[in-house]
């Protein structure tokens, strides 16, 4: 059992990273920033005032203009620059994640080189920026297209991956030409510090880049400040709407990405041993703190031989993950990140069994690989006869549960899937063509999976979502990207 | 206790590259005549870590099974890199024989594992395990030639 050595040693108080300058916050609310697997402070994050939320807008702003001039080739060389410092860093970035939030090391080197791809991608900005033309639309008429950045954009990010998320918009904000300010959610802060330094050393102009720590006030002043163009937002349905309709009344661009309860289908002719994996990251990973996560395992067919043995397989194989520190390179599942959380999950157990679900495997007493308080571990929990009136079938419960479904046929199981609320990223294990292609046509979800546990589209194509799981028009990564971040401006012109 | 994870596996295939790294630098010490090819499978080892390590950091994605998708015993792979003092140079060889099997047996095993996780990670495990057993055969060639 080796333990990976901690990169966090000291108890610091983060500051914002505002201009160019790391300034301490002048707030008197602080907050603990707890290791949610061994329950120590490993920092203090400051709620910061009004004052130092304007003054990081207002550094975008002022920076804007000569970032917008600087060329795109230059802007793609910071970026370049920035992705070679992510590379060096890797690993020390990867075991930040894991203190803060808790996940596994697979998984944060996974988040780690996600974000690496997002700022890959940017650097192809001066093609990917690149507008159109047609000439001669009427005699000696000649019309063009030239994408503009906006100016500030801001992002509010969510917990459960701290290092990643802000990078789904951050690198094309700024390869294209616009300012940008972070608000890391207060939970797990640290990795937006870690990358505002190494933004800092690969070159990019101050104000170009800000970060600045808080919670809903900070949101809030973000959200309502006349000065950003447009606002980024993973979070939960609920929260999501507000930003959305705050967004609507103070004229800005939104991306919203929200919520999810995933259904994942298992056809009769699925292969098991293949399958099993799959569900288990998609179930499991992350400790079940994604919105691409399997939430609803739908098995499909009258077969009861064949309900057996994939659910047999599925709760033997679920009940085998090992649960500890992430920084213990044998664990396969974190701790929930906070102890909310945990009391959430434990409250949707206790939900289905109350609603007459048949509890297969109990988390609520974790074992756990280590000498590490419970205070925040859930085991891997599985309820077999969910039904999709069910309350666990419904809400999205951001834990390690899985709730295991049947449905008689293709049809009943794609119903069932589409009268949820949500559209985020719904799957189906099969190895039918035929049935995949019906799937792909029919479900109404922005991220489709065949054969795939987790539907996580690649830096360069849109992170997609329907329903109650995204609000807005274009999507954050890939070429929706690069139009969220800048205006179509149309040029006509003749020369007399 | 078996090794689950990807992080695991990448570790313990370090662990046994150093290892043998380690036995290759005593095997260059005590036999000088073959000092050169020793030494080289010493720098192939670290070139073997660099390779599967940079074809690990470089998939790896929140999006596939890097946390289930191995199930190896170290038992069946760990070595003794020490050899006796009184070691002949036969008994040497025979012994490297001996490693070399067992470290193609780990990156065969591991490639065919990690068959879900991206292409690049099974495909640097039978790599390495082929490269490996190009060094077997120079180290039974050594053999024959001792006779």
């Amino acid at each position: 059992m080796a333990i990976l050595e901690e990169p966090i040693k000291e108890v610091e108080k983060l500051k914002n990273y505002i201009n160019g300058e790391w300034v301490e916050s002048k707030s008197d609310e602080i907050l603990d920033i707890v290791n949610p697997a061994t329950q120590k402070v490993i920092s203090k994050v400051p709620m910061s005032t009004p004052d130092e939320v304007n003054a990081a807008v207002g550094a975008a702003k002022e920076a804007f203009p000569e970032w917008r001039e600087t060329t795109p080739l230059a802007r793609a060389r910071c970026m370049f620059r920035l992705k070679e410092l992510l590379e060096e860093n890797f690993e020390q970035l990867s075991r930040v994640q894991t203190q803060e939030h808790g996940k596994t090391i697979d998984e944060s080197r996974g988040e780690t080189r996600r974000g690496i791809e997002m700022v890959e991608v940017s650097t192809g900005i001066p093609s990917l920026m690149m507008g159109y033309n047609l000439e001669d639309i009427a005699t000696g008429i000649d019309e063009y297209v030239i994408y503009q950045p906006l100016g500030v954009f801001c992002n509010i990010a969510p917990f459960n991956f701290p290092f990643m998320v802000p990078l789904w918009y951050s690198p094309f904000a700024m390869a294209t030409g616009n300012t940008f300010v972070v608000k890391p959610s207060p939970r797990d802060p640290i990795s937006q510090v870690k990358l505002a330094e190494l933004v800092d050393e690969a070159g990019v102009p101050p104000g170009v880049y800000n970060v600045v720590h808080g919670g809903a006030e900070a949101a809030s002043i973000l959200l309502e400040h006349p000065d950003i163009k447009g606002a980024t937002f993973v979070g939960t349905t609920s929260i999501g709407k507000e930003v959305y309709k705050k967004c609507g009344e103070t004229c800005k661009r939104s991306i919203i990405q929200v919520s999810a309860k995933n259904f994942l289908l298992v056809m009769p002719d699925a292969d098991i041993e293949g399958s099993i994996p799959a569900l288990m990251t998609s179930f499991f990973g992350n400790t079940g703190q994604r919105c691409l996560s399997g939430a609803n395992l739908v098995i499909v067919g009258d077969d009861d031989a064949f309900y057996k043995k994939f659910l047999d397989a599925f709760v033997d194989t679920a009940s085998k993950i090992k649960v500890g520190y992430g920084l213990d390179e044998s664990t396969q599942m974190g701790p929930m990140q906070s102890i909310d959380g945990k009391q959430r999950v434990l409250g949707y157990i206790e939900k289905g069994i109350e609603e007459g679900a048949k509890l297969l495997l109990d988390g609520r007493k974790p074992t756990i690989i280590g000498d590490y308080p419970e205070t925040c571990f859930v085991n891997p929990t599985v309820f077999a006869d969910v039904t999709p009136e069910m309350t666990i079938a419904k809400e999205e419960i951001f834990g390690p549960v899985a709730s295991v479904l049947r449905a008689k046929d293709l049809d009943e199981a794609i119903e069932m899937a589409n009268r949820s609320n949500f559209g985020n990223a719904n799957s189906i294990f099969t190895s039918s063509g035929k049935a995949a292609r019906e799937f792909q046509y029919r479900i109404e979800t922005g991220n489709v999976g065949i054969n795939i546990g987790i539907v996580a589209p690649m830096a360069f194509f849109p992170f997609s979502g329907m329903k109650d799981s995204f609000f807005g028009v274009l999507h954050g990564q890939g070429r929706d990207a690069i139009r969220f971040f800048t205006e179509s401006k149309v040029v006509i012109q003749r020369w007399l | 206790m078996k090794l689950n994870t990807a992080s695991e596996v990448i570790s313990f295939t370090k662990k046994l590259e150093e290892d043998s790294a380690k036995f290759y630098k005593d095997l260059s010490r005590r036999y000088a005549k073959d000092e050169g090819i020793f030494l080289s499978f010493v720098k192939e080892n670290e070139k073997n870590i660099v390779q599967v390590e940079r074809a690990y950091y470089g998939v790896i994605t929140d999006a596939i099974e890097g946390c289930f998708s191995f199930n190896i015993d170290p038992a069946e792979y760990s070595f003794k890199a020490e050899l006796a003092e009184k070691a002949s140079y036969s008994e040497a060889l025979d012994r490297a024989i001996e490693i070399e099997e067992k470290i193609i047996k780990l990156y065969l095993d591991a490639a065919e594992q990690s068959k879900s996780l991206m292409a690049d990670v099974p495909r640097a495990f039978k790599m390495v395990a082929k490269k490996r057993g190009n060094r077997q055969l120079t180290l039974k060639s050594l053999l024959s030639q001792e006779g």
